[in-house]
């Protein structure tokens, strides 16, 4: 849709409405996040095991995910027909509703970012991380209104993947560590 | 094209020795200002150590001009600068404090020194809680947090990141460690890891924000191996302490020696990476005449962070993670690199443009260093006077 050629105006509108819908779908994941936190995490005895052995093993797929070449699938590509029907009949906010299907993408950066979410206590706080994550996963979109298509794709790809390696460190250190406390207190 | 067979062009003094010494005097004057703050010290030693800091500063900038040697002098002094901070940041800590590391109680009541580095992790936070995320007082102490970011901004208008090169009071570590060969051992460096620094940068500003607590300080900041560090109290402090120390260790000693380059610099700093986007509104740059290149890739070779390639080449210009140290300059025996204000004429005077560029840039040098020069010094003094560095 940015390469249709439109003024910057116009790009602008369409990654505005297409990050929306991507922050309503975060926020969404930060409600069910909190639930779980509620229901699941609370009731069962296990808590830093369950978690640890999440952030270790998700920890694991982002360091892969980054450092090796991994084909990760897009939710919008499965949706195409879909997407081709919508654009008939809604052609007005189908960015809005890419949006919120690729905030829907099970990738592994938000697979632990959900875990991370669901280790926090407060609602608040879940809505927040998933906010900070949506703030992080969409500054590769700032140059779109204005080069149409992502002329440097690649640069942003490089450097998204570098800071997922980073992150997936991090996690898997902060895992090992929670891991080992879960598995004294079996 | 074989380096070796280029020859150089004519070189000959940039200024004449009268024009350079009309042009010393306002920074003699200003230097004078910055030291003395309106008052001689009465100590013989204090008077001893500025008036060599003083001599040292004008001495430097007398070179800059009229050698036209920019890095080989900038560097002189900012290597001074960054091993006399260390040596007077941790006699002034131990002084205070008894011990370099920071306990529990000395940061719930705000004693922590600012530095710039954490600027990046605090924005987000400070927008949405009102809070700095940093265990420092506002304004009135030693490095307070006010202080730095009035500098910063100051520092930020008048040079970019240009800061980098010309302010960091760390960056003159790496810069002296990858001038110890005279070769590199490492020379292939894939061209990907220049991105590092932005990774580490969003990393680390999103970690903070998430957290509250500025994680880059408390994980993987270097320097904290030659300042400050938390006191070891548990096996989580303890990890961090193991990190922070081997990559300084690494990104600051072992890969500058080996790679001729700023590795922390170029390759680490979230700081550097923030400050790069800077150089977009910096009114001063480092453009290439292709006409005059003759592409030995000297300057590319010289590059301290990595800032020039045969692709930006083709652009006229340095990348923006340029950090205005002159190196390239003084590298190209063809003066195809020069200082440029953004604006102007490329065909213009270089000679001005320099000299444009100097003053503000060694000005701030001066104001950042000549303290802590002269601190430092003090200390040496006292140590071979009366055997200690310390106040008693």
């Amino acid at each position: 849709m940015l390469g249709e050629g439109k003024g910057v105006v116009q790009n602008c509108a369409v990654i505005a409405q297409f990050l929306f819908g991507r922050l309503f779908g975060y926020l969404i994941f930060g409600v069910i996040a909190w639930g779980i936190n509620r229901s699941i995490l609370q009731a069962v005895g296990y808590r830093e095991f369950i978690i640890g052995l999440a952030y270790v093993v998700l920890s694991v797929f982002l360091i892969c995910y980054a450092f090796f070449r991994v084909r990760t699938s897009c939710v919008v590509q499965k949706l195409t027909g879909i997407v081709g029907r919508m654009k008939n009949t809604i052609p007005l906010f189908l960015p809005l509703f890419l949006g919120f299907f690729t905030g829907l993408s099970f990738c592994p950066p938000f697979l632990l970012a959900l875990t991370s979410a669901a280790d926090k206590g407060g609602l608040t706080q879940s809505i927040l991380f998933f906010f900070m994550f949506f703030l992080g996963t969409s500054v590769f979109f700032i140059p779109a209104p204005f080069v149409g298509l992502l002329r440097s794709f690649s640069v942003m790809s490089t450097i998204g993947k570098l800071a997922a390696g980073l992150v997936g460190i991090y996690y898997l250190y902060s895992g090992i560590i929670m891991l080992m406390v879960g598995i004294k207190r079996i | 094209m074989n380096q070796d067979k280029i020859k150089p062009d004519v070189v000959v003094p940039q200024i004449s020795l009268i024009k350079t010494l009309l042009l010393m005097l306002p920074m003699m004057f200003l230097t004078f200002a910055i030291l003395t703050q309106g008052k001689l010290p009465s100590d013989p030693k204090s008077l001893f150590a500025m008036v060599i800091t003083y001599l040292f500063i004008n001495a430097t900038f007398f070179m800059l001009l009229y050698t036209g040697k920019t890095d080989k002098f900038r560097s002189i002094f900012f290597i001074t600068y960054a091993v006399l901070f260390v040596v007077s940041f941790i006699t002034h800590l131990i002084e205070i404090r008894g011990s370099m590391a920071v306990s529990q109680a000395n940061m719930l009541q705000g004693e922590t020194p600012f530095c710039h580095i954490v600027i990046p992790m605090t924005l987000i936070p400070l927008a949405f809680t009102r809070t700095i995320i940093f265990p420092g007082t506002i304004i009135g102490s030693f490095a307070s947090i006010a202080s730095m970011f009035v500098l910063w901004i100051g520092v930020t208008l008048a040079l970019g990141r240009g800061f980098c090169s010309w302010g960091c009071f760390f960056g003159g570590l790496d810069d002296g460690f990858s001038r110890i060969l005279k070769r590199p051992v490492i020379k292939n460096i894939n061209f990907n890891w220049t991105y590092l620094p932005y990774a580490v940068l969003i990393a680390v500003v999103l970690t903070a924000a998430i957290s509250l607590s500025p994680t880059y300080c408390a994980w993987l900041c270097p320097y904290k191996t030659v300042t400050e560090f938390v006191e070891v109290t548990s096996f989580k402090i303890l990890m961090q302490t193991i990190i922070f120390v081997s990559l300084f260790i690494g990104l600051v000693i072992i890969l500058p020696i080996l790679t001729r380059r700023r590795i922390q610099c170029g390759l680490f700093c979230p700081f550097g990476a923030f400050q790069s986007f800077t150089n977009k509104i910096n009114v001063f740059e480092v453009r290439i005449d292709k006409e005059k290149c003759v592409k030995c890739k000297r300057c590319i070779q010289a590059c301290p962070t990595f800032s020039l390639s045969e692709e930006v080449w083709e652009k006229g210009k340095t990348r923006i993670s340029c950090t205005k140290c002159g190196k390239c300059i003084d590298s190209c025996l063809k003066k195809a690199i020069f200082f440029h204000l953004k604006g102007t004429p490329l065909s213009g005077n270089q000679r001005i443009y320099r000299i444009l560029f100097l003053y503000p840039a060694f000005l701030f040098l001066a104001t950042l260093a000549g303290g802590n020069i002269q601190d430092g010094m003090m200390k040496i003094i006292r140590l071979i006077t009366t055997g200690s560095m310390f106040i008693h």
